[in-house]
């Protein structure tokens, strides 16, 4: 999934329980409404909470990916 | 005209003040048993054997006042037995019980409940003016204290007159018995009558400050008398 | 503040108004025994730090609308009307508060903080003063309860992809799966949190007692309940609960997580399933020889725990985890005052959810000098939420102490036979 344009990386991993999902809701108003945030975490319930987090705040989960242990999941900002 | 106050205060005011008392009791303890009970417990672990009687024993024992305030738990001690034997003296007033001999001129207890209680409450005031206990409470709480020290202190003055003649006795436990025993019996007498000591205008005073009390107390933190053992189930069942 | 909104919040103080609730805030003495109850006036001698500050501010508003003296004569118990200066206040004995109920227990008559403190947080919902930050996750918990479906199968990836480090713990037969999912008739469903250090642990402890069990889609911990909506902390739970009833299981086994053990066990009402912590599912198997464990892990430090209060003092479960260190190690230390006086973390309550790192960290110095005056080098727990807290405690003032979960340390002891 690198061909998505990456406005920001985050590196949420090994974070307590419930700061990823809380750092993501802090950071996308870091970016501008179009751009995409790249999570990095280590937490299997990021991949079901992290699409219900977006469908709650208006934003989108464009996809995710699993690779050695790292998950990545790519959020984009749209409100 | 400040004989018939003083009728009215020793009589009417009595039946009135008892009577709104009990009302008030009864309103308010059927108002909270019609509302929803909590539905899922509120118990503190570890649990205890015999929930229900621990519960009811520690509402009386206090042991957590015991361990972390043990001078006010002396004086919460004091003051509830003191509270007790005072209701048991003054019923013992009337000629129909007798918990001291009838002949004896005392109340139960020679006036050293009624010093007791007095120390305690006071106590209990004062403790309101210093940090941190200054900074919870409200105007009620010295107000109900300060009426309690005045009905203790107006009772020791006529407890401590009593004796005020060399001779003897001025009043004794069987003058107040006629006046209670008329009160009981709803004779209307003039208390003025049976009571002809020079400090009657003393026994109207603490007579009209207790009225005033059994009239605030449906209304005040005194009702804790009657949930002390039903929060301690909570706590517990 | 306008007057729809001031009626909103009388009727939702009304709705709260039960048996407990009228005589925790008719009864109260104002004999003060309760304020050196709390850890953060310990820490910070501050009267709305203290328990009956905390209520008085409740119970002002209740004289107010509820009771003919405070209509009356307001100023006799200062009574005083929703205005968004009091609801500042309000917010204070919301969030100044843990729920750890230490002072249930100094309270001569039993007197419920916790319960004033959720009216409170019930309160600043109707005056959407409520931190954002429950409330989002409360309804991320809700909404991943209705897509469920559409995310199980990444879900069920990312689960899979955990077997290496499960296996480096305990190596489980070939062919069984190390974190198993969806398996019907389960003797346990395990609740664990989102991250993998909740887990792991209990995979490898539970594959080492042959534990026929399945992994919950769903997250242990009860936002509705840290933010005060009774509606949605009912939500939240029914997830579980149906998960639960749909895979017949026997136990619903919660991570060490407190809250959530506390709102499933007691605030759900009865299931056809028992609920336990994970903490007494481990000292089963110890009991009944399914797992050992080697002293020699811990060998050479000094180990102490930390009672979550809502697992010990509001959930019952005190001995297990002392029964489970005493397998663990020779070196164990109770930290004074322990068991039901144990002072609280400072995180409870949604705090380390909502940052609140300055409040945490000088509202818990009492926490500290009570591990560190054990001497200890590990400290132990059974709660994420008082790991979290612990761990930046010990960062903070610089203690040393190194913060372990319980369920970690026997999965690393785990002897393989």
């Amino acid at each position: 999934m690198s061909d998505i344009a990456v406005a920001k990386i985050l590196d949420l991993k090994g974070l307590p329980c419930p700061m990823p999902v809380v750092k993501m809701s802090q950071e996308i108003g870091s970016v501008q409404v179009g751009e995409v945030i790249e999570v990095h975490t280590t937490d299997p319930g990021s991949l079901s909470d992290f699409p219900a987090w977006a469908s709650t705040a208006g934003q989108e989960v464009l996809t995710s990916e699993q690779n050695n242990g790292v998950i990545k999941i790519f959020v984009k900002r749209l409100v | 005209m400040v004989d018939k106050i003083f009728y009215f205060i020793m009589v009417p005011m009595v039946y009135l003040a008892f009577a709104w008392c009990a009302v008030g009791i009864m309103w308010k303890v059927v108002s909270i048993l019609r509302l929803p009970k909590q539905t899922h417990t509120l118990k503190i672990f570890p649990e205890k054997s015999a929930a229900g009687l621990r519960a009811t024993i520690e509402a009386f024992t206090m042991p957590s006042v015991r361990r972390h305030q043990p001078v006010l738990w002396f004086f919460l001690g004091v003051f509830h037995l003191g509270i007790l034997g005072l209701i048991l003296s003054h019923l013992d007033l009337l000629p129909q019980i007798n918990l001291v001999s009838a002949e004896s001129k005392h109340m139960l207890g020679n006036g050293a409940i009624g010093v007791a209680v007095t120390v305690s409450v006071l106590y209990f005031l004062l403790r309101r003016f210093r940090t941190p206990i200054r900074e919870i409470s409200v105007p009620a709480d010295y107000l109900i204290l300060f009426l309690l020290f005045l009905i203790f202190i107006t009772g020791d003055t006529i407890s401590w007159a009593n004796s005020w003649n060399p001779d003897g006795f001025v009043l004794t436990k069987q003058d107040f018995g006629a006046y209670l025993n008329s009160l009981v019996h709803f004779t209307f007498t003039n208390p003025r009558d049976l009571l002809t000591g020079s400090h009657y205008v003393v026994i109207v005073i603490h007579v009209l400050l207790a009225n005033l009390l059994l009239l605030a107390l449906p209304f005040s933190k005194i009702m804790h008398t009657f949930f002390a053992v039903p929060l301690n189930r909570l706590r517990r069942v | 503040m306008d007057e729809t909104r001031k009626q909103e919040l009388i009727k939702t103080l009304s709705s709260r108004l039960n048996q407990a609730m009228r005589m925790y805030l008719d009864n109260c003495t104002r004999c003060g025994t309760c304020i050196e109850a709390c850890h953060a006036y310990a820490s910070e001698p501050d009267i709305k730090y203290s328990p009956v500050g905390r209520a008085q501010n409740i119970r002002r508003l209740y004289e107010k609308y509820f009771k003919g003296a405070g209509k009356l004569a307001p100023w006799l118990s200062e009574a005083i009307e929703f205005d968004d200066a009091v609801m500042k206040k309000v917010y204070d004995t919301a969030y100044t508060c843990t729920g750890c109920r230490r002072c249930v227990t100094y309270c001569p008559f039993g007197i419920d903080t916790q319960q004033i403190q959720s009216l409170a947080k019930q309160l600043l919902i109707v005056a959407d003063m409520e931190p954002k930050v429950l409330s989002m996750l409360a309804d991320m918990s809700i909404a991943k309860g209705k897509n469920i479906d559409k995310t199980k199968g990444s879900f069920a990836t990312a689960v899979s992809n955990l077997e290496t480090e499960v296996l480096e713990r305990w190596r489980s037969e070939a062919g069984a799966k190390a974190v198993p999912l969806d398996v019907q008739d389960a003797n346990v469903l395990y609740i664990a949190l989102a991250g993998k250090h909740s887990i792991i642990p209990a995979a490898s402890i539970m594959n080492a007692a042959k534990e026929k069990w399945s992994l919950s889609y769903f997250e242990a911990v009860n936002f509705g309940a840290f933010v005060g909506n009774p509606q949605k902390t009912k939500e939240i739970a029914d997830r579980i609960i149906q998960e639960a009833t749909r895979l017949n299981v026997k136990e619903v086994v919660i991570c060490e997580c407190g809250t959530a053990y506390r709102v499933m066990k007691y605030m759900t009402g009865e299931h056809p399933f028992k609920v336990i912590s994970f903490i007494e599912l481990i000292a089963r198997y110890l009991q009944e020889g399914r797992i050992k464990l080697d002293k020699a892990k811990l060998q050479g430090r000094k180990v102490t725990y930390h009672d979550p209060c809502q697992l010990a003092r509001n959930g019952g479960v005190y001995e297990e985890p002392r029964y489970i260190l005493s397998h663990l190690t020779d070196d164990f230390v109770e930290m004074t005052p322990t068991r039901e006086d144990n002072w609280c973390c400072g995180g409870g309550g949604g705090l380390v959810a909502m940052g609140e790192k300055d409040f945490r960290m000088k509202s818990a110095k009492v926490k500290v000098d009570q591990f560190t005056a054990t001497g200890a080098q590990v400290l132990s727990t059974a709660c994420e939420n008082c790991h979290t807290q612990l761990s930046d405690l010990s960062e903070h003032y610089k203690t040393g102490v190194k913060v372990e979960y319980l369920s970690d340390l026997v999965s690393k002891a785990l002897v393989q036979e």
